[in-house]
């Protein structure tokens, strides 16, 4: 196994005071940023969604090793910009217009974050001049939609197209979820990806990104 | 001399001690008081801080008790709803349990095919008419969120179709202050004006705010309506366990409650003595699919402990679900889900008790589940009915005749003839035929048994129909007129 096993561990469990010692330890020790990240965290939080959909651990069990993932990053985070590291991608996500449920889509914020990408979050009812305005600056890989009223579904191809009107939709990958949506109706509206849970948005997310 | 009567004991559930009951509602003010609320009406957040509430930046309002309080004492014990004919069937007070349908689902399994398929104005009016032929169904809700018809409004048209297939009571939902001002119109129309309206409302608005804590500007233009209008309205929130609320059946329902407090004591500024149903939706958050469960026994868990809340110190007639399920299809899981969430409800006397007929916690709705659930209600009531003990009952002239006589038998005595049908528990569709009879007749599941009343239901059913008059004005109020 890796060099940074108690790391590992440590976010497995979700015990974070030990896993941001660990990640002390190993910067101290002198461990490339990277090879943390993406061995000792990312790697782990693999694991962990692994662990969940084959229903080993349950949801809190998985957002706790989240948060401890999160802990440690707040160590490295402030090295990175200097030694160039990466995120997995930036993603931009909200629940549409007219639509107030946010539960669903904060629990795929979090795997996602656990997962290494970057998110910004815009919250509930969010407006299709809103994403397109924050796509414009914040340049996304990927614009992330939930809606759970089939009455605000169509919001969803509003927001797309006022992602087109803004010049930006070919630069952003589109995933949608939620309850009443399907993969057909993300066929139908031509978003690029659609994920009925918060496990297979990432991995949804990742296949966009073109990694495993 | 005649014996003095022994009345019926009525099984009832209890699960929560007083104790217990005073130390949730506690926890419900200091919440209120002390963490406090959003509230995005101007006019209510006025209203609040006129009364003694403290509010600071962002709409926060923190709530003295007292105000909840004195809410809780001008609503009224009894909900008097009734049906599109001005009869009182429904009156929600202390122990009277009415089951009815929900809302919107986005799917339905289709009555010929068995498929899902996205729900359509038409299911709106089978399931509305189904309602109406079902004597154990009390009232009506759209079970349908449908694909057909303008998204602006939506609600209006799926009122209107529910009110032209049945005449009993309608539970409904509206978006905003605009249709639910509509709906209140076509109420008016349906049973001859405004004033006859109050008299003898109809119609329940569900509305809902935002676990935790937040109430938003149109859910609060709803209720505010409401409250002027003298339309009954429940308001419960989402604190479901694990997501809306925390994980403790406790403290969700500490923080349901909180929120449901909140709604009441706006009513009641807004409109004294005005009908409220209490009560949140306390389910939970199931930990491995996300789902929010409909087939639990955390959510008839905590409609119990509200009964037993409004038996302790509410008094208000209370909102509740029951025959509802996680289960894709009309399986033994559903089956044994609804039953769950039926019983309970029932022994509870939860008032007025929706859902009746979902699937795929609230994704689907089916006909068959609603067929089922009316024979389910059949038979709890059976069971909630209790034992008669008095002379007739106990029979021992009979048990005197066919004891002392060798040869005969209870099935032909007189006192069997004479109590049979209301001493038995008679099905209609659960079945207890012999096994070769049963392969006989197409060896049918429940199932099966179930879809073919549906169908033989919709086919045959007559709803009374409305006047050409009232009908015109329906069509006139839904196309904006
Ligand atoms: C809790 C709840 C509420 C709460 C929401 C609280 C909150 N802070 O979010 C409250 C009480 C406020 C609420 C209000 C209403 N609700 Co509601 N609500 C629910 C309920 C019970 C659970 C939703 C939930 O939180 N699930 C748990 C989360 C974790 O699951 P999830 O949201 O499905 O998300 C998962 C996936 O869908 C997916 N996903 C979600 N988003 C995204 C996004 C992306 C990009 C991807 C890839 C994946 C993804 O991953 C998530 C995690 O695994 C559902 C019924 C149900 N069982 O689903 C009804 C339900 C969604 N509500 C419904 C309705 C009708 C309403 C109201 C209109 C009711 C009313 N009378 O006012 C209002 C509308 C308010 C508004 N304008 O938005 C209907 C919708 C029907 C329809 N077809 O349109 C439902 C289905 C219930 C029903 N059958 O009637 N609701």
């Amino acid at each position: 196994m890796s060099e940074f096993q108690a790391l590992s561990e440590a976010v497995l469990k979700g015990d974070i005071k030990t896993a941001v010692a660990e990640t002390q330890a190993a910067m101290d020790a002198g461990a490339n940023i990277q090879d943390i990240l993406d061995t000792g965290l990312i790697a782990t939080m693999d694991e962990v969604g692994d662990r969940f959909s084959k229903g080993i651990i349950f949801v809190p069990q998985m957002l706790r090793s989240a948060k401890t993932m999160q802990e440690c990053m707040k160590l490295i985070t402030p090295l990175f910009q200097k030694g160039g590291v990466t995120s997995k991608g930036k993603v931009l996500i909200g629940t549409v217009k007219g639509d107030l449920h946010d539960i669903g889509k904060n629990l795929v914020l979090m795997m996602m974050e656990g997962a290494g990408f970057t998110i910004t979050d815009l919250g509930v009812d969010v407006t299709p001049e809103k994403f397109a305005q924050k796509t414009q600056e914040i340049e996304p890989d990927i614009v992330a939609m939930s809606a759970l009223l089939s009455t605000t579904m169509p919001s969803m191809p509003l927001t797309i197209e006022a992602l087109q009107n803004a010049g930006v939709r070919d630069k952003v990958k589109i995933m949608i979820g939620g309850a009443p949506v399907t993969d057909k109706y993300a066929q139908e509206i031509k978003a690029d990806a659609y994920a009925s849970d918060a496990g297979s948005a990432v991995t949804k997310a990742k296949s966009l990104m073109g990694i495993s | 001399m005649n014996p003095i009567d022994i009345p019926t004991f009525q099984p009832r559930l209890k699960v929560l001690s007083r104790e217990q009951v005073l130390a949730i509602h506690t926890a419900a003010l200091e919440i209120l008081e002390k963490t406090g609320f959003r509230m995005e009406h101007p006019d209510a957040l006025k209203m609040l801080a006129d009364a003694g509430c403290r509010v600071s930046d962002d709409n926060w309002v923190r709530m003295p008790g007292h105000l909840a309080e004195q809410a809780l004492k001008s609503a009224p014990r009894q909900i008097a709803l009734h049906d599109q004919k001005g009869n009182k069937t429904m009156p929600l007070v202390d122990g009277n349990p009415f089951y009815g349908t929900g809302s919107d689902t986005t799917f339905t399994h289709d009555l010929e095919t068995g498929q899902r398929r996205r729900t359509v104005l038409q299911d709106i009016a089978n399931f509305a008419k189904l309602v109406d032929g079902l004597e154990n169904i009390s009232f009506a809700m759209s079970m349908s969120n449908p694909e057909d018809v303008p998204i602006e409004n939506i609600y209006v048209y799926a009122f209107a179709e529910i009110v032209k297939n049945t005449n009993k009571p309608i539970v409904f939902i509206s978006d905003s202050g605009k249709d639910i001002a509509k709906i209140h119109q076509i109420a008016c129309a349906v049973v001859g004006g405004e004033e006859e309206f109050r008299r003898k409302p109809f119609i329940l608005n569900y509305s809902e705010a935002i676990s935790p804590l937040r109430f938003p500007e149109n859910v609060m233009e709803k209720l505010i309506f409401c409250a002027q209008k003298s339309i009954p309205i429940c308001f419960p929130s989402g604190s479901n366990a694990g997501g809306g609320a925390p994980i403790t059946l406790a403290g969700a329902m500490a923080l349901g409650i909180a929120e449901n407090l909140v709604g009441l004591t706006v009513h009641q500024m807004f409109g004294k003595g005005s009908p409220f149903l209490f009560g949140p939706n306390v389910s939970t958050l199931d930990m491995k699919s996300t789902v929010v469960s409909y087939g639990c026994p955390e959510w008839a868990l905590t409609q119990a402990a509200l009964a037993d809340m409004r038996d302790e110190l509410y008094g208000l007639p209370i909102w509740a679900y029951s025959g509802a399920s996680d289960a894709k299809v009309m399986d033994a899981q559903a089956g044994a889900e609804a039953m769950f969430s039926i019983i309970t409800s029932m022994l509870s006397r939860c008032n007025l008790i929706h859902d009746n007929g979902y699937l795929e916690y609230g994704g689907i709705s089916s006909l068959e589940m609603v067929t089922m659930v009316n024979e389910l209600v059949a038979m709890s009531r059976f069971f909630v009915q209790g034992i008669p003990v008095n002379e007739e009952t106990l029979a021992l002239e009979a048990i005197h005749r066919v004891g002392s006589v060798p040869g005969s038998m209870f099935l032909t005595d007189d006192h069997t003839f004479d109590n049979f049908t209301q001493a038995q528990f008679i099905p209609k569709l659960l079945d207890r035929s012999r096994y070769d009879t049963w392969e006989e007749e197409g060896a049918q599941d429940f199932y099966k048994r179930c879809n073919v009343e549906a169908k033989r239901i919709l086919a045959e059913h007559q709803v009374e129909p409305k006047s050409d008059e009232i009908l015109q004005a329906i069509d006139k109020i839904v196309q904006g007129g």
